[in-house]
């Protein structure tokens, strides 16, 4: 499509945008690449043998693995409750959608640190509800459990911040259409309406997964940090700080900003060739 | 053209989804039931203040998980998790699972006895009165020691920047306030005077209060300031592996910080009770005192401590009354009541 | 039958969106649903293809009750406005999706779509996308969707609504042609009647729910029953006037009414004049015999149309003549007609207004409009409307726009449980001002207004509708007794014609008898005529069915006649005329319409003489 752009025009809009482009990129440095760059520059001064043999140590080794079963599992569960939030609030009128819309949306808007405490005096031992259920052996906190339960919060949002846009636009006939030809609404929902919220989809699932994987407000309250049971790799960068083991610590953060770079390079490459594809 | 198009389309797809795939199976695989063992092993599950992971993880945790192996036959698994002590005591007052809590100061094993958590001097039945190492309180300067500080007097001297961890958030800077009070009050004709002048002259130099000692030990590390007043351990853990680059100035009269061991018995299930009691004993033992050697801690037996630089007037807490009062009078009444005021911060 | 509605209903928010519609369509049939937006007639579609559930009635397609049948389950193409391709899918894949469904094989299925494309004339597309078509080329890919499974029914949705001009003919072509190749039974919903005129066998027009008729074309352009439906299709104008001995009388001229539309004497009549049907003549007083005159009337505009022109031609006011479509414009007292003409005809200032053709309408329900303040007005306007079978609006007057909503509720609970059925309408602005303005906007056979109380402390609003309306007004009064009998006073000065017909009229539906009083003043008696005109007033009464009866009663004044007669003869009502053409003496103290109003302790019916 570009191509069809006259050359001419083109280089005129580049010369323009020199000035511009430059101060962000000025100002861009300091904020934020350079930092970035620093992870990287301190996770491999030790040379690339002590990188490794960071990274491979049992506890990084679990901490980067427990963050991304929880990171998969939460952009799982919440791509299904965040659709199927969107569908009820894009799709149904009724009293009280205002206040609901609001509450789905609140995570964005509350500290993590916030809704970690909040769910620890809940569910924990010492909780509203943790007070009932720890006689009876359950205890979600300081557990698997809870750190996923903290993840699904904090995330939730995401899911229906993509998905819900495009429902909204999508008009009721559009599923109509599909019912007067015959489609059940399972049928419909898996192939008319499923794959017209696709790009939502994948979009909210992976801003869900980066999230979940770069957690740490939340997680830090509620798993209890236990070395090789429930410590992410967040928590983990940040006790092995607090031990002194920067070089440690510097290592996970530079595999954990690599595996982010990754998914929003995936994201953003997706998100162009959709819009290029509307 | 048209279908080269379409292949870079579809590698555009594929490789996503089989990078997706491929972090998957690496998250799922240590969950999978492919190995597990016909029962899972017995555990103790430890809390501890920061600076104990190294030496706990790799040398405590291995030599008793070989000891109980030699002795039982049985293969344990030690689960811990490290933070700043006033964190650990915290979560502990949220339920944290922790079976064995080791603190840095006792005033955090008496804010979880006020609560409840553990009985009143529980942790004075165990040998040491709970202690399970110490470490001094020694002064950190730069290479070659260029301002030629000798003792926390010569912290007082004007244009020396001190950096120094904030009482209010870091158990170290509790200990650290109470070295410089008592170093100040047990110069002779200090007495209380003297700690005070001490605090005084010293805190006027502080030019960072970070949130722990070990923030401060960074802030230093990163060239901020020119001294920095902390544990023993940490200097002499660097110096083993090789990564100090400041110099350890050992003043005249310093506090040995001693850390409190605790049990919550609540969360030990009564199977494992023999377990956690082994390991609680196996802490004094010739060889788990060896290991917090190794990692820079002075063994609470004396005599062990002989390869380490000589305090000539050592102190410790019970010299001041114990924690209970410590806190009141020298952290509370001194140095919040009066240095701060009179310094205006 | 192929498609039979009976008493289809359905209900939104306590209206009825869908109000008992039944229709038949035949079998290949194209039949179209024509009305404005809000009309409901896409809700009657949704109904038949089952995306709405009924509230009552039932849906029947090839003698199949699929009333309760879900969407899936009812074999209907529907092709919708805004297209709803599935952007995700080809065009051919869309086309497919209903024999995927059906499990047909893919080859099949290939070849299926490969003769829809043809057919739509999108061959060769099938591997586009939505994104890459226009909206006429999307649509036609809708239509392929719908018919790819080959339902028997096809409903279309204001198909072509979404669409520029020239696309929408030509897919109307294409759609004419599909249809008739295939045969299939469609209905078509459209607010444009160009549209249904160009594709429709037949016709139903949707008002307010209501399928009003239906019929081909051009059956429902030259005869219309309703007036909904003469001034929904095509242009005209439509007056009003009575049924007077079994013709229909609007001021000068009768027109007679056709058999099959049976019209109550004395009610309204209606009649729809197309432009085609005037005939301008240039000099006027010679028409021809037999042909019926509107009247002479002044060109006042002429517009150019190309072929053909437009001449507006105003008529001056006549008694007993009224237009109600168009509404004219406000403070127009004559009627306003338009004509066409050829565009070389010279035509000069004055012109006489000739019929050519007309249409009389089915008689309307009477309507009544309530404006009473008083909440006992309001009441006595509800039982009245009951009573006679009328059409009952209560209008509320909000202060600001604000409050239009406080004042439709406060009406509604004022009204209580007679509140249903009744049309309630709220106007905000002055008082006065809006009740001239709905009066002149909306056509009512009577209204009902506040009677208590003295003259003075009357609203404005009913004091300058008094002088100004043509309509009769009934100043209610004296709580809710039943009006059993009517006091019909023609001692005002010249004999009035209208008071009694209306009197009459009123009276016969409400079941009542009726005295037709003079007073003979100074207690002289009257002259002859004075006995001829009560005779013939008797004899009007007669023929409208009421129990009519004559009295002469001598008096010093009319007033005192009038309120002893009203007294003595315990009348419920009495129904006083008022002159035309001297509407500003009205306020004159001694006008005996006033002195009754203010006297009388009954409710007062004032009938204009030009009513």
């Amino acid at each position: 499509m570009s191509a069809a752009l006259p050359v001419e025009t083109r280089r005129r809009r580049e010369r323009t945008a020199f000035a511009p482009v430059s101060i962000l990129v000025l100002i861009l440095l300091p904020l934020l690449l350079m930092p970035l760059g620093a992870v990287f520059v301190f996770a491999l001064r030790g040379g690339l043998p002590a990188f490794w043999r960071a990274v491979r140590a049992p506890e990084a080794q679990f901490a980067l693995r427990f963050s991304l079963l929880i990171a998969f599992l939460t952009a799982g569960i919440n791509a299904v409750l965040g659709t199927f939030a969107a569908y009820v609030l894009s799709k149904y009128r009724f009293r009280g959608e205002r206040t609901l819309g609001i509450v789905v949306n609140l995570p964005v808007a509350i500290p993590t640190v916030v809704v970690g405490t909040s769910l620890l005096l809940l569910w924990g031992p010492i909780g509203l509800l943790g007070k009932l259920i720890t006689p009876l052996g359950i205890q979600p906190m300081f557990r698997p459990a809870g750190v996923l339960l903290a993840h699904l919060f904090v995330t939730f949002p995401y899911m229906l911040g993509t998905v819900k846009p495009l429902l909204d636009e999508l008009e009721t006939t559009y599923e109509e259409a599909a019912y007067t030809i015959g489609a059940g609404r399972w049928t419909t929902f898996r192939l008319v309406l499923l794959p017209a919220l696709r790009g939502g989809l994948v979009t909210g699932a992976l801003l869900t997964f980066a999230h979940s994987l770069g957690e740490f407000g939340a997680t830090v309250m509620v798993s209890g940090n236990l070395r090789l049971r429930t410590q992410t790799a967040p928590l983990y960068i940040f006790a092995q700080f607090e031990a002194g083991d920067i070089a440690q610590a510097n290592a996970i953060a530079a595999v954990l900003a690599a595996l982010s770079f990754l998914i929003f390079f995936f994201l953003f490459r997706y998100t162009a060739r959709t819009k290029k594809a509307a | 053209m048209f279908r080269r198009r379409v292949f870079f389309q579809r590698i555009g797809v594929v490789l996503p989804v089989l990078a997706a795939a491929a972090l998957l199976v690496y998250a799922v695989v240590p969950w999978l039931p492919l190995s597990r063992k016909a029962r899972p092993p017995r555990t103790i599950v430890l809390y501890g203040f920061s600076i104990l992971a190294d030496s706990l993880n790799h040398g405590v945790f291995p030599e008793f998980q070989n000891e109980w192996r030699t002795k039982t036959g049985e293969t344990v698994e030690l689960v811990s998790s490290f933070a700043g002590s006033g964190t650990v005591t915290n979560q502990i007052l949220m339920g944290v699972p922790a079976e064995i809590a080791l603190l840095s100061l006792e005033l955090d094993a008496l804010k979880l006895a006020a609560a409840g958590v553990v009985p009143k001097d529980s942790w004075k039945t165990f040998p040491h009165a709970g202690v399970v190492n110490r470490t001094p309180f020694v002064i950190l300067v730069r290479r070659g020691n260029p301002l030629h500080i000798r003792d926390f007097s010569d912290l007082a001297s004007p244009g020396v920047r001190v950096v120094h961890p904030d009482p209010l958030t870091s158990g170290g800077a509790n200990w650290a306030i109470v070295a410089e009070y008592g170093a100040g009050f047990r110069r002779p004709g200090g007495g209380p005077r003297g700690g005070y002048d001490m605090l005084l002259g010293v805190w006027r130099n502080v030019v960072a209060q970070a949130a722990s000692a070990r923030a401060a030990r960074t802030q230093f590390e990163n060239g901020f300031g020119d001294a920095l007043v902390t544990y023993e351990q940490e200097a002499l853990f660097d110096r083993y592996r090789g990564t100090l680059n400041s110099d350890i100035v050992y003043p005249r009269s310093t506090i040995y910080s001693e850390h409190t061991l605790v049990r919550i018995d609540r969360n030990i299930p009564g199977r494992d009770r023999d377990l956690v009691d082994a390991f609680v004993q196996f802490l004094w033992s010739d060889r788990a005192q060896a290991a917090f050697s190794k990692y820079g801690f002075r063994s609470v037996d004396e005599g062990r401590n002989s390869r380490l630089a000589r305090i000539e007037d050592g102190f410790t807490i019970s010299d001041f009354g114990g924690w209970s009062r410590a806190k009141k009078e020298i952290v509370d009444g001194v140095w919040k009541g009066r240095v701060l005021k009179e310094l205006g911060k | 039958m192929s498609i039979v509605l009976e008493e289809l209903t359905k209900v939104y928010a306590g209206r009825r969106v869908v109000d008992r519609v039944s229709l038949e369509v035949g079998e290949g049939e194209l039949f179209v649903l024509l009305g404005s937006s809000g009309s409901g007639k896409s809700t009657v579609l949704r109904l038949i293809a089952g995306l709405s559930r009924a509230d009552g009635g039932t849906v029947t397609l090839f003698g199949r009750d699929v009333t309760n049948l879900p969407p899936q389950a009812r074999g209907v193409g529907f092709v919708f406005q805004n297209y709803s391709i599935f952007r995700h899918m080809t065009v051919a894949r869309n086309i497919e999706f209903g024999l995927r469904l059906r499990g047909v094989s893919r080859s099949e299925r290939r070849k299926k779509s490969g003769e829809l494309l043809e057919l739509i004339g999108l061959g060769g597309l099938g591997g586009r996308y939505a994104s890459q078509l226009s909206g006429g080329q999307q649509q036609r890919v809708a239509l392929a969707r719908a018919l790819a499974y080959e339902p028997r029914v096809l409903l279309l949705d204001e198909p072509f609504g979404a669409l520029d001009a020239k696309i929408r003919l030509q897919l109307r072509r294409t759609l004419r042609e599909i249809q008739q190749a295939l045969h299939v039974t469609t209905i078509l919903v459209t607010h444009d009647q160009d549209e249904a005129f160009e594709l429709a066998d037949r016709i139903g027009v949707v008002d307010r729910g209501r399928l009003l008729e239906v019929g081909t074309g051009e059956e429902l352009y030259s005869r219309p029953q309703s007036f909904f439906v003469a001034t929904f299709l095509g242009a005209g104008v439509v007056l009003h006037g009575r049924c007077e001995e079994g013709q229909a009388r609007f001021g000068r001229v009768t027109l007679p009414i056709p058999a099959d539309l049976p019209h109550e004497e004395g009610g309204p009549v209606r009649v729809l004049i197309r432009p085609e049907q005037l005939v301008l003549d240039p000099s006027p007083g010679t028409e021809p015999e037999g042909t019926p005159t509107l009247g002479t009337g002044t060109v006042i505009e002429e517009i150019f149309a190309g072929s053909s022109k437009r001449v507006r031609v105003r008529i001056p006011e006549q008694a007993g003549l009224r237009q109600i479509f168009p509404v004219a414009p406000f403070g127009e007292t004559g009627i306003l007609v338009d004509a066409v003409l050829g565009a070389d005809r010279a035509i000069p200032d004055e012109v006489s207004v000739l019929l050519k053709g007309w249409r009389v309408l089915a008689q309307p329900e009477p309507r009544v409009l309530s404006l009473g303040e008083a909440p006992e007005t309001a009441i006595a306007a509800a039982k009245l409307a009951r009573s006679i079978k009328a059409v009952l609006t209560v209008l509320g007057i909000a202060k600001d726009s604000d409050r239009v909503e406080r004042t439709r509720s406060e009406i509604r609970s004022r009204l209580g449980e007679d509140a249903s059925g009744v049309e309630l309408r709220v106007r905000a602005g002055d008082r006065t001002e809006q009740v001239l303005s709905e009066v002149s906007e909306s056509f009512y056979d009577l209204v009902v207004a506040d009677g208590g109380g003295d003259e003075r402390r009357r609203a404005p609003g009913e004091r300058a509708l008094l002088q100004r309306s043509k309509t009769p007004i009934l100043f209610a009064r004296g709580g809710e007794r039943p009006l059993r009998s009517l006091l019909i006073c023609t001692a005002v000065g010249e004999p009035g014609r209208n008071d009694v017909r209306f009197g009459g009229w009123l009276a016969a539906r409400l079941r009542a008898r009726v005295l037709l009083l003079h007073v003979a003043v100074g207690g002289q008696e009257p002259a002859a005529w004075v006995h001829a005109h009560l005779d013939r007033g008797v004899r009007t009464l007669q023929a409208l069915g009421v129990d009519g009866a004559r009295k002469v009663l001598p008096a010093r004044t009319p007033l005192e006649g009038i309120l002893a007669e009203t007294r003595s003869g315990a009348h419920d009502l009495v129904v006083i005329g008022r002159h035309a053409g001297r509407a500003r003496s009205v306020r004159g103290r001694d006008d005996v319409t006033f002195q009754v109003l203010r006297s009388a302790d009954r409710s007062v019916l004032v009938v204009p003489a030009d009513a």
